[in-house]
């Protein structure tokens, strides 16, 4: 069919091996470049001789501080190579041309950028996109959750719209989104020989998980949507629910999983009328919204989150525990999966970090860990610009 | 200009879905062109379809209800719908000849699910070593995993994998991220980086694979700083409302009207003098104190003014309340501060760079002829660009080609199968609907020509 996108050392190996990508400052490429970097993309991040961004970034390690304990760097910087170098310098225009795809999310007052080589992509990161009225606007990880529609529907009624604002997700999305556009278009490259441009908006990255409160539906049935809570306005129960150590959610749509739920209500709070079969209807449930969150309430404040879990699914109802990350790093799942990988850092120490997001091939995967600054800079410019 | 080839065109895809998660990354692949076959049942319809329209809940359109749903085009346009009742062996075999023809099986079915109907991986790699078997349970494959029986969807998966627990306020409960469900997007795009991972693979080696993505995992590690810190100093992330732990001032602030807001975030320390300057000029009535912001050298640090956040908010809030949320957003931005209207629906609608990129489309579909709403994909390729050719399949529309065209089925053969229920072709084809807004179109600028 295709060839390769291009010259992979032997078959076999990771699939992305031999692939140059080049990733300059930024804090919107990363999430997903340290993946790519995992399954054999050659990863150069190009520093400035202060350090990367998320190298300047709060939580630190305990006992370090920048440029090499930031935990953001740590994790987001596993698997590339460092290269510092001053921005502007001929070396770093060499190391841009010998790329096969470069990441950059240029400043305003933004002048599209272009490929350095025929067969380059080149993916340009910005706020609102490269044209329109607003293509020199400034973002954020909270302006993008508030241009993409997400932070107003976040949030209690009465008090403002929030946003993942601490967590970086809207740039963690749009490096997601990144990232699939360059491999898109280095598909399009095993036809057309060439590369391109890549125009690519975190506005946009984010509207696309706009859609269950979208466009579409609201002009359909011209109803409003704004702030619920942490429970929906479709049906109950669903939502949030509190428990002896937190909070655990319970959503149910489907007939059966409500029956399961109303059986174990029963049994617990004694009170026959919720196994009627009219509360099966999920919209009779909603307009009974206050006696089903009462009687929910009752059932879930005696357990703690995680036998509310397993109590809950052994009963076939799809419950969840609200996790925080202290859980999330002793989940028994996570652990028995090999979720985790190892490494160990010369300043950080030994930690262990969130691995592969996928099993594919048996050889697809290799991890190591965030570089130290410019641990990489002779190496890579040895390798990548000794021919230019 | 002359049309481009898109990159995914003659890749064959067949996708049995539900929700979200596995169809908005066959969204995106159907967008830059792969023939994106979606297997569907009048008995178990995927889950958007039975969110219909609420004009549609008379019996004139019953049996065509699960056309209308709003949902369809946002999660399967350019699809094509193979209606096939998997419940009879009949349909399972023409699904398997599909498969056979095809590059990659993409589906979010639970494991126990697939195997039921004969869809595992070993039985259709085994049919079709080149096929890329592309699974995204809630929890993975393996049987021996402690939640491998757990049930769980995109809604509820925001609390498992830690995001809900971070979003809201430090002073009241979480608020949770309870009207849409960013694990099941996630998972999408993971789902999009594993296909084309292993369609590059495929193309060095001439194997497929079967790529398993367990949708709990890939969420997991959004939090990866977070989950290093707890590991390594004990401290647990805590809701911080709309404040960053670098950026300051930070937050989002009331703006004139009704639920209006403007989201505003100072990024570094030249964007501070722009937002002192902003606030000195307006003065002491439009900022509750005559502040001297630009000359207080202990806020010229983001350290500094995080330490004074509540009264530079107190300014801050002052000073928005007077003004609409885009006047406000104009004005930061003219000084060099990220700010922005907090758009709610109706303003995505108008958004000026949603428009400049026509986001939402008017697209045409078999239903809808005079087109459906269509929203966009981020995925701007320059030189070879992906486009909307139809809204959403009509279930069951391409039953009878794609089973002639593809599995390499008869005429007869096909005839006998719809006859048996097995196979589903369109309700009342002549049937075609219009949505309310739909005279509204051409004054919205979203008619015409995709792209």
């Amino acid at each position: 069919m295709n060839p390769p996108s291009f010259p992979a050392p032997t078959t076999g190996a990771q699939p992305w091996a031999g692939l140059k990508v080049v990733e300059r400052d930024g804090l919107c490429s990363s999430y997903a470049t340290r993946l790519w970097a995992a399954l054999g993309a050659e990863v150069v991040v190009l520093e400035p001789p202060g350090g990367h961004a998320y190298r300047h970034l709060p939580p630190f390690a305990p006992g370090t501080g920048e440029p090499e304990g930031s935990l953001w760097w740590a994790f987001l910087a596993q698997n590339k190579r460092s290269v510092v170098i001053e921005p502007g310098s001929d070396t770093e225009q060499a190391l841009l041309a010998a790329a096969d795809v470069v990441f950059d999310e240029p400043a305003p007052p933004v002048v599209a950028p272009s490929p350095r080589h025929d067969r380059q992509v080149y993916v340009a990161i910005t706020p609102f996109g490269l044209r329109g009225p607003r293509a020199n606007w400034r973002g954020s990880d909270l302006v993008a959750w508030a241009a993409a529609g997400l932070s107003y529907v976040t949030g209690f009624p009465d008090r403002p719209p929030v946003a993942l604002s601490s967590m970086n997700f809207a740039s963690h999305v749009t490096a997601m989104q990144a990232l699939g556009a360059a491999m898109m278009a280095l598909f399009a490259r095993k036809q057309t020989g060439r590369g391109q441009l890549v125009d690519l908006s975190m506005q946009q990255a984010n509207a696309a998980l706009h859609p269950e409160v979208g466009v579409p539906l609201v002009l359909d049935d011209a109803v409003h949507r704004g702030r619920s809570g942490n429970r929906r306005a479709v049906s109950r129960p669903w939502g949030l629910y509190p428990c002896t150590d937190g909070y655990a959610s319970v959503i149910i749509v489907q007939p059966a999983h409500w029956m399961n739920m109303a059986a174990w209500l029963v049994e617990v709070t004694g009170v026959e009328a919720l196994a009627d079969p009219a509360f099966n209807d999920m919209a009779v449930r909603w307009e009974a919204a206050e006696f089903i969150d009462a009687m929910t309430e009752q059932l879930t404040s005696e357990m703690s989150k995680q036998d509310l879990f397993v109590e809950g699914q052994r009963r076939n109802i799809p419950i969840t525990p609200v996790n925080t990350v202290a859980d999330l790093s002793r989940d028994p799942h996570l652990e028995a999966s090999g979720f985790w990988v190892d490494a160990d850092h010369p300043v950080i120490g030994p930690h262990r970090s969130p691995g592969a997001p996928f099993s594919g091939g048996p050889d697809w995967w290799s991890w190591t860990r965030a570089p130290l600054l410019g641990e990489h800079t002779d190496e890579v410019l040895a390798s990548w610009t000794a021919w230019s | 200009m002359e049309q481009s080839t898109r990159p995914l065109e003659g890749l064959k895809v067949v996708e049995l879905s539900i929700a979200i998660a596995a169809p908005s990354c066959g969204r995106m692949l159907a967008y830059f062109g792969a023939d994106v076959m979606k297997l569907e049942s009048l008995q178990y319809p995927d889950v958007v379809r039975l969110f219909g329209s609420a004009w549609a809940r008379t019996p004139e359109y019953a049996a065509v209800f699960t056309d209308t749903s709003p949902y369809l085009p946002e999660m399967n346009a350019n699809k094509r719908s193979i209606g096939l009742n998997l419940k009879v062996a009949a349909a399972v075999d023409a699904a398997k000849k599909l498969v056979a023809n095809a590059d990659v099986f993409l589906t979010n079915y639970s494991t126990p699910a697939v195997t039921d109907l004969g869809l595992d991986a070993a039985t259709l790699r085994e049919l079709n070593p080149r096929l890329i078997y592309a699974a995204l349970p809630a929890f993975g494959s393996d049987p021996s995993l402690p939640y491998y029986p757990f049930i769980s969807w995109g809604p509820n998966q925001a609390p498992l994998v830690g995001l809900d627990a971070v979003t809201g306020f430090p002073d009241q409960e979480p608020a949770g991220v309870a009207s849409f469900a960013p694990p099941d997007y996630f998972a999408g795009l993971h789902a999009l980086m594993a296909v084309l991972t292993a369609l590059e693979a495929r193309d060095q080696t001439g194997e497929g694979s079967w790529v398993d993505l367990s949708q709990f995992g890939t969420t997991v590690a959004a939090l990866g700083p977070y989950l290093l810190d707890e590991q390594l100093s004990g401290t647990v992330v805590e809701r911080t409302g709309n404040r960053s732990a670098w950026y300051a001032p930070q937050g989002v602030y009331p703006s004139r009207g009704e639920d209006r807001w403007v989201a505003v975030s100072v990024t570094d320390d030249a964007a501070w003098q722009g937002l002192a300057a902003v606030l000195d000029l307006a003065g002491p009535a439009a900022t509750g104190g005559d502040n001297g912001f630009a000359a207080d050298a202990g806020l010229a640090t983001a350290e500094g003014r995080r330490a004074q956040h509540d009264r530079l908010d107190a300014a801050l809030v002052a000073w928005s309340s007077g003004r609409s949320a885009a006047q406000a957003a104009v004005e930061l931005q003219a000084v060099g501060v990220a700010a922005h209207p907090v758009n709610d629906t109706e303003a995505m609608l108008v958004d000026p760079q949603l428009a400049e990129y026509r986001w939402y489309q008017a697209v045409p579909s078999f239903r809808f002829p005079d087109g459906d709403l269509v929203g966009g994909c981020a995925l701007r390729l320059e030189d070879t660009p992906g486009y909307w050719e139809w809204a959403f399949p009509t279930m069951g529309e391409h039953t009878t080609e794609a089973l002639a065209s593809v599995a390499g089925l008869s005429e007869a053969e096909i005839a006998e199968l719809v006859e048996q229920g097995a196979a589903y072709v369109p309700a009342e084809p002549e049937l075609t609907l219009h949505r309310p807004y739909q005279h509204m179109l051409g004054l919205l600028g979203l008619k015409g020509a995709p792209r």
